[in-house]
């Protein structure tokens, strides 16, 4: 406990001791603080004393709570602390397990009373520091300001900790892989970069190829529907085009079916970085008095994918239930498995290497 | 200053057998063609000073590092401290210094010495105690809490020797102690390499500076190669060397080259008999000042006039040359190890 101790105090003042480290701390807060400035009144949105009307959002349609839960989980959790944040935590851990195993600075640490298995396990959380240290204060910061002008304390806020913590780890995991390989912080980092743009990418093509195979059965029920109720002979031209229609709609599922079995089987091997987020929404924002953002409107232009015949919104909430059919322990629980894999690795080359 | 009783304090492990070191048949090969050891066995007795010498790439720091875990051997039988290689309880009683070491240049001269104690398991108010006491012996005292970035190389040298101190070790082991050190400093090291051993410590030293390791050290090891070519006191390895030198004004009196005259010397073999300008050295291989005063005796009745009479033996320089000369074809072994 004394080692594992004086090497998070380490790490703390190693943190403290980068500009980089305080930078982010500030940016964290100043986005608090722009959050603090917004408003929302009976007419749309607020800043600083300008209102931006807004027939979307207003008091008629959002509460306040609502509205700053919105602004936490779109704004502070999806784009600050899982894009940009994530970004300047990896630039400033990169760092971390190519300096463990830096000539000079191994042969202290191994050279004491500790396994090696535990010193890098111990390392990497150290890495983990960063990040849960940033959520913290931004979660901390947000609790207050939802508190204050929403007038709601949501203690679930600081779900945001472990959740963008365990999310930031699947990212240090690979990056620590790569840093005890290559023993290149550099290295470590872009290749993290990438490996996370892959990750990103295979997940947002899963999804939309899963909004496309959704889509399609939709249609499908729907038309089948309709050819139920259009029965009368007059309409033997409608019934044409329905059943044409579907013809063609079901002629499409196996490719929809098909392309979803192979991404969705890609994906589940890899770690769910944007659906660990996602499950800030299923606690901060289900049940709130709002819709949450994938429901904000039954109208509007259908998406890409969008089946032509089914309402926007109900289209929208089937994507969406089928997202929340994977269980929490799927999302953690195939994450864990590849970083306990990726961090299997990096611990057997540490262990097993000369220095 | 850590007194005495206080060095060796209650966890102190017991050495059954007098050896600190204890090591045989360690080999380490590095990827499949540089054997870096070869048979290595080193034994290193409680409380001296014990060098290591070699030329680069002879295997010293790999063995060093054997012994700290750092590298792991192919194989390596013996004990450090009375327990296996890499046991975690002697390796919490070793105090360690590696050549080219990086403490981070964030933290202070105190920071590095508390942390060092704290991964070796010292509790928080021995750790803090001793950091300030250990900075003072190194001469750090008044640099404490100043950052190591503002440390030059030499002052980083004592934070380190500082750090390798702070968990009370039985066993010190040094890798090139004073690089970069001024020789103020220097001579500062070795007076505290001294008063380590004064206080019952063991210490190995790892140095390229003979000079150094002869004017500290108790025993010495040679490795070249992978090989251990040499090991014991400094005396003993230089005994076969040791020859008595009388030198006398005038040239070299005629019946050094009488096989007879050579026979009157009753233990001992003149080995040269050299002019010097106006004065002449004679060299007698093995033999004593006892056994040279025949020899003094004649050069008086000769009424030659006797400047110098003197034991020499081979200085550690001389030893360590001869140690690393391949004797079959007198050139010097190639740098690294054997592939």
């Amino acid at each position: 406990m004394m080692q594992t101790l004086a090497i998070f105090v380490g790490a703390y003042r190693e943190l403290s001791a980068r500009k980089i480290f305080w930078l982010a701390l500030a940016i964290s807060l100043l986005v608090v603080g722009l959050f603090a400035c917004l408003g929302i009144n009976e007419t749309g949105i607020s800043f600083l004393g300008w209102t931006f009307e807004s027939p979307m959002f207003s008091t008629n349609t959002t509460s306040p709570e609502t509205f700053y839960k919105l602004l936490f989980v779109n704004l502070g959790v999806d784009w600050w602390l899982g894009v940009l944040s994530t970004l300047l935590a990896l630039v400033t851990t990169c760092g971390i397990i190519p300096d463990l195993v830096a000539p000079g600075s191994i042969d202290l640490l191994l050279a004491k009373p500790i396994t090696r298995t535990r010193l890098f396990l111990t390392k990497y959380c150290t890495g983990l520091l960063f990040a849960a240290l940033q959520v913290f204060v931004f979660s901390t910061a947000s609790f207050f300001v939802i508190g204050l002008r929403g007038g709601a304390w949501e203690w679930a806020l600081f779900a945001a900790v472990p959740i963008v913590t365990f999310f930031y780890s699947l990212l240090f995991s690979m990056c620590a892989f790569i840093g005890v390989l290559t023993r290149s912080s550099v290295a470590s980092l872009i290749l993290t970069l990438l490996a996370w743009t892959i990750i990103f990418t295979i997940n947002i093509s899963e999804s939309i190829v899963n909004s496309g195979r959704i889509a399609n059965q939709m249609e499908a029920t729907k038309i089948e529907s309709e050819l139920a109720k259009t029965e009368d002979p007059v309409d033997e031209d409608k019934r044409e085009e329905l059943t044409s229609d579907l013809e063609k709609t079901l002629a499409n599922r196996p490719t929809w079916d098909r392309a979803h079995f192979w991404f969705f089987g890609v994906k589940t091997f890899l770690p769910k970085t944007t659906d660990t987020l996602k499950l800030l929404d299923r606690w901060l924002l289900d049940g709130a008095s709002m819709p949450s953002r994938n429901e904000e409107s039954e109208r509007g232009p259908q998406q890409a994918f969008g089946p032509k015949r089914v309402k926007r919104g109900e289209f929208q909430r089937a994507v969406k239930a089928d997202e929340q059919s994977h269980s929490i322990w799927w999302v953690l629980g195939t994450s864990l498995v590849f970083e306990g894999i990726v961090l299997g690795l990096a611990t057997v080359i540490f262990v097993r290497r000369d220095y | 200053m850590i007194s005495s009783q206080n060095a060796m304090n209650n966890s102190a492990i017991d050495l059954a057998n007098d050896l600190a070191i204890d090591l045989t048949d360690v080999h380490k090969t590095y990827g499949r063609k540089i054997r870096a050891l070869q048979g290595v066995t080193l034994q290193v007795r409680a409380g001296e000073i014990f060098g290591l010498l070699g030329p680069n790439g002879a295997g010293k720091s790999t063995l060093v590092k054997i012994m700290m875990t750092i590298v792991r051997p192919d194989t390596a039988k013996g004990t450090v401290l009375n327990r296996g290689v890499g046991d975690p309880v002697a390796l919490a009683r070793i105090g360690y210094l590696p050549e080219h070491h990086r403490f981070p240049t964030y933290l202070t001269g105190r920071q590095v010495v508390e942390f060092s104690g704290a991964m070796s398991k010292v509790d928080r108010p021995t750790r803090k105690k001793r950091a300030s006491e250990l900075l003072d012996r190194v001469g750090m005292g008044g640099w404490k809490d100043r950052p190591l970035s503002s440390y030059s190389k030499g002052m980083r040298q004592r934070v380190g020797l500082a750090a390798a101190l702070v968990n009370d070790p039985q066993l010190v082991v040094l890798d090139e102690p004073t690089d970069g050190v001024d020789p103020v400093g220097r001579r500062e090291i070795r007076d505290l390499l001294i008063g380590i051993r004064d206080e019952g410590r063991t210490v190995l030293l790892n140095s390229h500076l003979l000079s150094e390791i002869e004017n500290v050290c108790s025993r010495v090891a040679i490795l070249v190669q992978g090989r251990l070519v040499a090991q014991g006191t400094i005396d003993e390895l230089t005994s076969s060397s040791r020859r008595y030198e009388i030198v006398v004004e005038g040239s070299a009196p005629p019946w050094c080259s009488e096989s007879a005259s050579v026979r009157m010397i009753p233990a001992g073999q003149m080995l040269s008999a050299g002019i010097q300008g106006e004065s002449c050295r004679l060299v007698f291989l093995g033999l004593d000042a006892l056994g040279a005063q025949p020899v003094l005796d004649r050069l008086r009745s000769e009424q030659r006039t006797v400047i110098a009479a003197q034991t020499v033996r081979e200085s550690l320089e001389d030893l360590f040359m001869r140690a690393v000369t391949d004797p079959t074809t007198g050139l010097i072994y190639r740098p690294g190890a054997s592939t």
